[in-house]
């Protein structure tokens, strides 16, 4: 697996908390490259030749399939191993968190401090937390991916554990893909930018559910004349991200906001950016945001979200909604047959300003998770 | 502080007909994971013994930094799980996963 490159914020891991980390990406690898291609075979060779038999028709759709796929005993075996392995890697995370937690958070208040301290002399990041913001049931109703207490919880005062364990998980979860500091999604979506826009040069960028800022580093290294918002819900991964940004050296303005209405004024940024936040939305609060961006936005400013893979065929829709199911990612069921350029124009965006790409990064099947053609979808509109 | 769940908050899937499956699942992802901290422990003491000089918890700690990498402990990790999932290989379904004929 790619190394994941340490900093100041992340924890040290002891001999044996190193040894479980190794193992659940060996397990995941093992079960992403290996197993799970056998239920798409399962399904080729088994249960859709037998289904059309039956009714001289294929599955219809993903819901179908679902009724079929689950009752088969290797598709059975590989959805239990998947589930655990996405514990255990939670797990395999937040001991050696929980172990420096005070010592973590004495860090990023130093980090902090020192931010306020050289602002005067140098530009430096911000975060400014509103205790007061009501958390969206779509994150408290269920830990989104499993992480205990997901994105939002504070568990003590000042607390940063949520994006202490995000950081390295996420890393775990796509077996290294992500990129030593998980820069893939900032990366692709700021690859896709340069081919579409070459000459757009953003002045303001504003990065939504920023979470811990791994992508909004990203842009703010890509422009550094720019100057970089990061806004989530979450408490614990705002300081997180605010101090790991510190602690990178690159200046962003972390603030506790509410994508579908910030406190922004009207044409604040000429670039708005997301990476896979709108599948963690709701059906109601994905046209809010979309017509937030618009609000945001300056004439001739650029929105792109990068989402997650929601597959092609019924077969492949099934399994990407492995994570709807099994995985407290409740959304992505409703995702899967979303038509984003309708959402776009309920956000107010004109249609011939609207598109929809698709973009496969080079990954090797073991880092897939659930397909063997990974490919994001890229939601890109101009005001 | 408040104590963190045990448990992440949401709906709880069960795949097999009877949940005691699920949880023998479980508790066989989590043995087979103590089973490699102690394989990758036994890797780091026999490296500390052939290499000699005085045995501490600090250099043992610090062996196993530098084995992270190591293409022998990556290859050793691998095997466990490819050992871990065989059983469940003697099904039918998962010969037809392979490709392989059902005699």
């Amino acid at each position: 697996m790619p190394a994941f490159n340490t900093h100041a914020m992340q924890p040290t891991a002891s001999h044996d908390e190193q040894a479980r980390q190794d193992f659940v990406g060996a397990l995941r690898g093992h079960l992403s490259g290996r197993i799970m291609p056998g239920a798409y075979r399962v399904y080729g060779s088994k249960v859709e030749p037998a289904f059309k038999a039956r009714h001289g028709r294929p599955p219809a759709d993903h819901d179908e399939v679902r009724q079929l796929m689950t009752q088969e005993p290797f598709y059975q075996f590989w959805s239990a191993m998947q589930r655990r392995s996405q514990e255990l890697l939670w797990e395999s995370v937040i001991d050696p968190t929980e172990r420096q937690l005070p010592e973590l958070i004495a860090r990023a208040k130093q980090l902090g401090d020192k931010a306020k301290k050289s602002a005067r002399k140098t530009r430096r990041g911000t975060l400014l937390l509103d205790p007061k913001l009501e958390v969206p049931r779509y994150h408290t109703a269920a830990d989104i991916h499993l992480q205990p207490g997901g994105y939002h919880t504070d568990f003590t005062t000042d607390d940063v554990a949520a994006g202490v364990i995000y950081d390295k998980g996420i890393n775990l979860y796509m077996g290294g893909a992500l990129g030593p500091e998980n820069n893939l999604m900032g990366d692709t979506l700021l690859a896709y930018l340069r081919e579409k826009h070459p000459d757009f040069k953003p002045r303001h960028i504003l990065d939504m559910g920023c979470a811990i800022g791994n992508s909004t580093v990203v842009w703010a290294r890509a422009f550094p004349k720019a100057r970089a918002h990061g806004i989530d819900v979450g408490a614990p991964v705002l300081r997180y991200a605010h101090a790991r940004a510190e602690a990178l050296r690159v200046p962003v303005d972390f603030s506790q906001q509410n994508a579908e209405h910030t406190d922004f004024a009207d044409g604040s940024f000429d670039l708005i950016v997301s990476h896979i936040m709108l599948h963690e939305t709701s059906k109601s609060a994905l046209p809010r945001i979309l017509g937030e961006c618009r609000r945001l936005l300056s004439p001739g400013g650029l929105m792109l979200h990068l989402e997650i893979p929601r597959g092609k065929t019924a077969i492949e829709k099934f399994m990407h909604n492995w994570e709807s199911y099994n995985n407290n990612e409740t959304f992505c069921r409703y995702m899967t047959v979303i038509d984003l350029h309708a959402e776009a124009l309920k956000g107010g965006f004109p249609s011939e300003s609207v598109t929809v790409d698709e973009f496969a990064p080079k990954l090797d099947v073991a880092q897939m998770n659930y397909t063997e053609s990974f490919f994001w979808k890229i939601l890109a509109a101009r005001r | 502080m408040t104590e963190p769940p045990l448990f992440p908050k949401g709906h709880r899937p069960q795949v097999f007909d009877d949940p005691a499956v699920d949880q023998l699942y479980a508790a066989y992802v989590a043995l087979a994971t103590e089973l490699a901290v102690a394989f990758d422990r036994i890797d780091t003491l026999e490296r500390a013994v052939i290499e000699g000089g005085e045995l501490s918890r600090e250099r043992l700690e610090q062996l196993s930094l530098d084995a992270l990498q190591d293409p022998a402990r990556v290859a050793q990790r691998t095997q466990l799980a490819e050992r871990l999932l065989r059983p469940f290989r003697m099904f039918r379904e998962a010969r037809i996963a392979e490709g392989k004929p059902l005699a």
